[in-house]
């Protein structure tokens, strides 16, 4: 951006070099509130309905409550030493090792299998593979479900083979984490392929041409020259998995709200939050326990930003612009 | 600028086939098929699972068609759940979720735009705090925001889902990316050289190359806002400001849908029922990225400043 700084809405085209530094000052406050302007809307949500509520949250959680009367940090070993807490851990690390490694593996594959054929005829795949986004929710627990469940799965010949006849063979405490894993990975797969395949579509086209021209084969292509060039964007999608993932709640709610009654209790950090807000009556420690997943959350977005290099460009250029 | 803007892409792509790439080629065209069946799958035994009955639901092929009456009567069986409860829900999901597109699109394409090419000051504090926001995910906001919504004198109103959903620090990203990388810089310049102000600038240089950026971001805040299940159901109890996702949580629990043990009796809400409210709800989703994939492709920019 070395060009002229005129940036106000008034038609200065006459910049004599006399004028030139008024004008100058003029357009950068002009801009200035331009930029104020533009950006308060999406201020204010941000101010009302993320900064506010943490500090609003926090607040409570180190409040007086029944458990601690005097505040301070009564909640936190309140919830830490809660026997649901460790294995409420337990669960999500475990869902978390089984998702996050089948998105990476099954995301950069066939990302790159898409990359390797002309994109006009793989737009019904693409399609077809994007259909499991509108499978989430409580939607997937209803589809899964009926996925699952012998007497009704189009599975049912494949469950068989393995003697799963009976729905309690598959829906038992055992099975409950490659359960979440599966509904997680459906719903999220697809999309991401469609993401990353859209990232590699990007790579300019020279830089594939250069490679060709020197004799690189699909294989050298995919994992010498695609990967790594999209990298970071699986990276970033294992951050935002691994961030959602953490979260668990609709799926292990639902389960143990309707077919299998309290199959899945508990069985979340967010669900551990719920209850303890909403059916024990002590909002003092559930929002202990939500503050300790913000803080997990808001020490990992920040080591993304700063420790990753996949903002550096997009922080590098604000600063650039803030500096000028 | 204005002719090569319109230029298509160029692709250059060799379309012929050696004879010794058709195994390697079969090989993934084999898994990618196979997986677009998986993926499928689910979605077409939800989409023909009302067409049939509750009986013929197990008895028949997962995957076969009933009759359309199926729908007929498994939507009036539906509607006898708290008189007509169903059409509250849909015409909250459609409203509720209209706002939030709409609102969260301008909001964020403004905001990301004044971060990319105005000098709004702090710029760069104000970027980390959205990426901040943006990672962090929805849910572990929940419980925050139920205080803060109970504070505001909001809670179990249609504001109480609505408001927080209209907060969309992903779009304000896709949209700065987009206006600073996507969009050549060189445009801004040359708008403003020609006088155009940021207002200008913003409406006659940025907003009309931005229509994929706008189908991006409409269509990863519908699909947020749509299926959102823990916010509302956390934030409203009243049947009549419900949304689709939470009744849908509710026709699990209350009927004998998916427990056969409450209330079987009572209410004709089974298996096909319950389909047919999932689809409602799954449907959408699908229509709407149909509408917008267009919109996804690249290619709009392509060789705008290629030289």
């Amino acid at each position: 951006m070395g060009a002229p700084d005129i940036t106000s809405g008034a038609p200065t085209v006459v910049v004599t070099s006399a004028k030139a530094g008024i004008v100058k000052l003029k357009a950068g406050t002009a801009a200035r509130i331009n930029g104020i302007l533009m950006f308060l809307p999406y201020f204010v949500l941000l101010v009302m309905f993320a900064i506010i509520p943490i500090v609003v949250a926090f607040n409570v959680s180190i409040g007086p409550s029944r458990l601690s009367p005097d505040g301070g940090l009564g909640n936190y070993l309140f919830v830490l030493q809660d026997f649901r807490f460790l294995p409420a851990v337990i669960n999500v690390g475990l869902f978390l090792a089984i998702y996050l490694p089948a998105m990476l593996i099954v995301v950069a594959g066939l990302s790159l299998l898409l990359d390797t054929v002309n994109m006009k005829y793989t737009v019904p795949i693409r399609l077809a593979y994007l259909v499991p986004a509108g499978i989430t929710g409580s939607v997937a627990i209803l589809v899964w479900y009926f996925m699952l469940e012998p007497s009704y799965s189009p599975f049912a010949a494949l469950f068989a083979e393995v003697g799963w006849t009976e729905g309690t063979d598959i829906f038992n405490t055992s099975n409950l984490v490659w359960i979440f894993a599966l509904m997680a990975f459906f719903t999220g797969a697809g999309n991401w392929i469609v993401i990353q395949y859209g990232s590699l579509q990007s790579i300019p086209d020279d830089v594939l041409e250069a490679a060709r021209v020197d004799g690189a084969n699909a294989f050298q292509m995919a994992f010498q020259i695609k990967l790594p060039l999209i990298r970071k964007y699986l990276v970033y999608m294992l951050i935002l998995v691994f961030a959602a993932g953490l979260q668990i709640f609709v799926e292990p709610f639902l389960i143990s709200s309707s077919v299998y009654p309290g199959l899945a209790k508990d069985w979340s950090l967010n669900q551990l939050s719920y209850t303890l807000a909403f059916t024990g009556g002590n909002l003092g420690a559930a929002t202990a326990l939500s503050m300790m997943l913000m803080f997990v959350m808001i020490t990992l977005a920040l080591i993304t930003i700063y420790r990753t290099d996949f903002f550096d460009e997009a922080v590098v250029r604000a600063k650039k612009g803030e500096a000028k | 600028m204005s002719a090569t803007l319109t230029s298509p892409p160029k692709i250059v792509r060799r379309n012929h086939v050696k004879p010794r790439e058709i195994p390697g080629k079969i090989a993934v065209w084999t898994v990618m098929i196979v997986f677009a069946i998986f993926s499928v799958i689910p979605m077409l035994w939800l989409i023909l699972a009302p067409s049939k009955t509750q009986r013929e639901l197990q008895q028949l092929p997962p995957i076969s068609f009933g009759r359309f009456q199926g729908y007929v009567d498994s939507w009036n069986n539906l509607l006898v759940f708290q008189d007509g409860r169903m059409l509250d829900w849909i015409f909250n999901s459609i409203w509720y979720t209209a706002v939030q597109v709409s609102v969260g699109c301008v909001v964020a394409i403004l905001a990301g735009y004044a971060l990319a090419a105005t000098r709004v000051p702090m710029r760069r504090t104000l970027l980390i705090t959205t990426l901040v926001a943006m990672i962090v995910p929805q849910v572990a906001f929940v419980l925050p925001l139920f205080v803060q919504i109970t504070a505001l004198g909001i809670y179990d109103t249609a504001w109480a889902v609505i408001l927080p959903g209209t907060f969309f620090p992903f779009g304000v990203f896709l949209s700065y990316i987009y206006f600073t990388s996507t969009i050549p810089t060189e445009l801004y310049d040359a708008a403003k050289i020609d006088g155009a102000g940021d207002w200008g600038t913003f409406f006659r240089i940025a907003l009309p190359l931005s229509k994929g950026l706008l189908g991006m971001l409409a269509f990863f805040s519908f699909q947020v806002n749509w299926i959102n299940f823990f916010l509302p159901y956390v934030v409203v109890t009243s049947g009549e400001v419900l949304t689709l996702p939470v009744g849908l949580g509710i026709l699990f629990s209350s009927t004998p849908a998916l427990s056969p043990q409450v209330g079987a009796n009572v209410l004709p809400i089974r298996a096909p029922e319950i389909a047919l409210a999932g689809m409602l709800i799954a449907i959408p989703i699908l229509l709407v990225f149909l509408a917008s994939a267009r919109l996804l492709v690249r290619g709009v920019l392509a060789g705008s400043v290629k030289s």
